[in-house]
């Protein structure tokens, strides 16, 4: 399994959960020591840290000749990067894009090119429940993150039934992380919280479950669709 | 590997299983069974339930013969499922009619069955308290929920109606741990299959389905499976939702 943003929180825990289960991981960040730290937590052996910025097309492209033939890729490299609307300009959509947006999709691209992809592998992509609410200071991230949708449900279109690969995206609502601890830090005022779910927070292995479900064997009949992880938030949102 | 329990272990909980005498219920059953569950199985086929039961592993199971539109019923398998871990509603009726040709009876056997039958079955056992903390209650909807396809309003509306039930539901639930989602698959190799098609008349109808997903059609042990990461630890943050599993199909 190919783990992207593998140096903290969900895509930590990712590697954590698919290790634990039984599988190898390829995990993959930015900061060499923090990814270090998450291979010393991994169960069983053959797990390999792999180095790289999914912004650049040189570390993607050495990412990819590196890897090795992958049964899962997991993207969940991104950024929180919160604005009032009024503050947003085109620098900071084109940033936010780069790392939420662009990257998995181009690395996915590379991977597929260099048939990294086993037949009958899965993707998944770690979206967010901002893209269902639409949240303050968000308009960006939403945007981006919501972007994933219908680019993961046409790419399970083009390579499902010739290569059984299969497609699906999570909208996670906030679970502890240093991203979320940002946000809380950072555009909240005094005395303004997160939303707190129905079900009382969540933790990122409960991401990370859902993750390992949708690229194990037990869900291959699923694909273009969206798993929903949000201890209840979603439910009350008022869209159609 | 180490002996760390998966949190997709679903080993010791009591689940009651409704439609267990066939299709999606009766593989729910099974696979329940096999991974260590204790599994309350109701259906109206006493031979059929009881051929179920034989292909289930492991003992203490027990199961409750009915027809749950009935509060007789509902009533008995309240009593026979105790106090249960999970519930899964998979007993469902589909028979595809244009609604032009929709007697008043059709339509209420429909919402009878598909939707008033889970519901205030799910009712009693709420009212009763026999949901264990931090369990998980699935409604089997569909993918008509959200797709149209000629014939099936009234079926359609009934999954519908369960996927609009289990926002509300959830959030009544919650504070008691209690999660409820909906699974919506579309067509899946399962008996009902045959009278999905007879509306489109057509022998090939069934080959022409199979080719337009690209995945192929469902097998009831991929909904089983689905069912099994709802009922366990894996999925204690999901609440509310309803999971489209549908083989890649567009339309």
């Amino acid at each position: 399994m190919l783990v992207t943003g593998a140096s903290s929180g969900i895509g930590r825990e990712v590697a954590i959960a698919c290790a634990r289960e039984g599988a190898a991981v390829v995990a993959t960040g930015r900061d060499t020591a923090r990814l270090d730290e998450t291979l010393s937590r991994l169960a069983g052996d053959g797990h390999v840290p792999l180095c790289a910025d999914l912004t650049s097309a040189d570390d993607r492209k050495a990412l990819v000749a590196a890897c090795g033939e992958m049964h899962g890729v997991v993207h969940c490299a991104g950024t929180t990067a919160v604005r009032l609307f009024r503050q947003v300009d085109a620098k900071f959509i084109d940033e936010d894009f780069a790392i939420n947006f662009d990257a998995p999709l181009l690395l996915t691209q590379a991977l597929l090119a260099s048939k990294r992809i086993t037949n009958g592998g899965s993707i998944v992509f770690v979206g967010s429940f901002a893209a269902h609410i639409g949240a303050k200071g968000s308009s960006v991230y939403s945007a981006s993150k919501g972007a994933l949708i219908p680019a993961a449900r046409a790419l399970a279109q083009e390579i499902g039934a010739r290569q059984q690969v299969r497609v699906n995206v999570i909208n996670a609502s906030y679970v502890e992380t240093p991203m979320t601890r940002h946000v809380k830090t950072s555009v909240l005022a005094d005395g303004e919280s997160l939303y707190v779910p129905p079900l009382g927070p969540g933790r990122p292995d409960d991401v990370a479950n859902g993750v390992v479900f949708l690229l194990a064997e037990a869900s291959r009949w699923i694909t273009r669709s969206i798993l929903r992880i949000d201890g209840g938030l979603g439910c009350q949102v008022s869209m159609p | 590997m180490t002996a760390v329990p998966s949190p997709f272990s679903v080993a010791g909980k009591r689940v009651l299983v409704t439609g267990a005498s066939s299709g999606l219920g009766r593989a729910t059953a099974i696979a329940l069974a096999a991974n260590g569950a204790v599994v309350v199985a109701c259906g109206r086929d006493r031979e059929r339930l009881d051929a179920t039961r034989s292909a289930m592993a492991g003992d203490g199971h027990a199961l409750a013969l009915g027809d749950l539109t009935t509060d007789e019923a509902m009533d008995a398998t309240v009593e026979v499922a105790g106090k249960v871990d999970g519930v899964v509603h998979c007993a469902g009726i589909s028979v595809p009619t244009p609604l032009r040709l929709a007697k008043r009876e059709y339509v209420e056997a429909v919402m009878r069955t598909n939707y008033i039958a889970p519901m205030m079955l799910t009712q009693r056992l709420l009212a009763k308290s026999r949901v264990a903390k931090g369990g998980s209650i699935l409604f089997l909807a569909s993918s008509a929920a959200f797709r149209g396809v000629a014939g099936t309003a009234i079926y359609g509306a009934s999954k519908g109606a369960l996927v609009a039930a289990v926002r509300s539901v959830a959030l009544e639930t919650a504070k008691h741990g209690i999660r409820v989602n909906c699974l919506a698959p579309d067509l899946v190799e399962t008996p009902l299959i045959e009278t999905s098609g007879t509306l489109q008349g057509s022998g090939d109808w069934l080959e022409m389905q199979r080719k337009l997903h690209p995945l192929g059609l469902g097998k009831p042990e991929d909904v089983a499976n689905s069912a099994m990461f709802f009922l366990s630890d894996a999925s204690r943050w999901i609440t509310g939702t309803t999971l489209l599993m549908d083989g890649g199909i567009i339309f």
